[in-house]
């Protein structure tokens, strides 16, 4: 009896703390940015576009670009090494020489994830075991 | 200083502090000596771009006459550029699309890789950027007379094996009046920047 009275009176705290925990979960989601996020607008929005859109038919979009797998691999070569051949995207040639960038595996993931999320509607698409997978294999 | 008189002090400083209307000229000023009526007097005269003469992009002689009268925004840049160059197209093109219907505006782009940047590949260029040749002039020609024009609008412009792409050079947009003077330099990789100079040519399309 004594037991059930306690529950009873602890009860409302129980839902307080429930609400509480919700709301911070819902406010720490809503205010800590992508971590690739800051890296894409400082190495690669220059050339691609804050949104992903590219410059007319100089760079290509990223935005809804029709990734087939075999560029989807090279994703993070060209971000390690820079690319210099034509690349079509969605329709369209592209020749203009990408630079290298200078991020370990960890940021190259991020920024990969982060395109995939704003760009391709993918959650999560790769890490950074990926990431060093794929660079042993550049030319 | 009592709190009412700095408030005094404040319209004041707008009486005193610059015309935010009134662009700069930039470069040293000459001087020169002037015989009127007999009378030898010392004047001073602005700092204006020298001529030049290249070719653009349709193989058209473009020189001061091209700019006479006009407000024209000077880039250097090259076409295989990997690095700050599409950035700064992207930023150009604002200008470009603000200004594409107003005959007094004129855009050059001086390539500093003349050598690889022959008229076909600045046409190429053109065509990518999707504007019209009589508004934006990609220019070639000679890589001294280049330099040296790279060297007349203050601004740096270098071959440089370990740069990427080969060549350095600075990312600015350079604003000149009618009468050929700078007027204004801006960081053409910059959005804000170029929100200034968008506001500065409405500025100098003002002035008489």
């Amino acid at each position: 009896m004594k037991l059930n009275k306690l529950l009873r009176l602890l009860a409302p705290f129980a839902i307080i703390g429930i609400i509480i925990v919700f709301v911070l979960n819902f406010i720490t989601h809503a205010s800590i940015q992508h971590p690739g996020k800051s890296t894409y607008h400082s190495k690669c929005a220059q050339c691609h576009g804050d949104n992903g859109e590219g410059i007319k038919t100089l760079t290509p979009p990223l935005f809804k670009a029709d990734l087939p797998i075999q560029q989807f691999d090279s994703l993070a070569c060209w971000i390690k090494y820079g690319m210099n051949h034509p690349i079509k995207v969605n329709g369209i040639v592209y020749d203009q020489p990408m630079y290298p960038n200078e991020l370990d595996e960890i940021q190259t993931a991020n920024v990969i994830n982060f395109m995939c999320q704003e760009f391709w509607e993918k959650d999560t698409c790769i890490n950074s075991i990926w990431v060093k997978e794929k660079w042993k294999t550049c030319l | 200083m009592s709190a009412k008189n700095l408030f005094l002090l404040i319209p004041l400083s707008f009486l005193f502090g610059c015309n935010p209307n009134k662009l700069p000229v930039y470069g040293n000023k000459t001087a020169i000596t002037k015989n009127e009526n007999g009378k030898e007097t010392i004047d001073s005269i602005d700092y204006v771009l020298p001529n030049f003469a290249f070719v653009d992009q349709d193989s058209n002689l473009v020189n001061q006459e091209t700019v006479a009268s006009k407000i024209f925004i000077s880039e250097f840049f090259f076409t295989s550029c990997p690095s700050i160059c599409p950035k700064m197209q992207a930023q150009m093109l604002r200008v470009y699309e603000n200004y594409r219907n107003n005959p007094d505006i004129q855009i050059l782009a001086f390539t500093i890789d003349p050598e690889r940047d022959t008229v076909a590949k600045l046409k190429a260029y053109e065509k990518k950027l999707e504007v019209e040749s009589s508004k934006w002039h990609f220019l070639t020609g000679n890589k001294d007379s280049i330099y040296n024009l790279a060297e007349s609008f203050l601004v740096s412009a270098a071959e440089d094996p370990d740069a990427p792409g080969g060549h350095v050079h600075s990312g600015n947009f350079i604003l000149a009046d009618k009468q050929r003077r700078i007027r204004g330099y801006y960081d053409g990789t910059k959005e804000e920047s170029v929100q200034k100079l968008l506001d500065e040519i409405e500025i100098l399309l003002k002035e008489k």
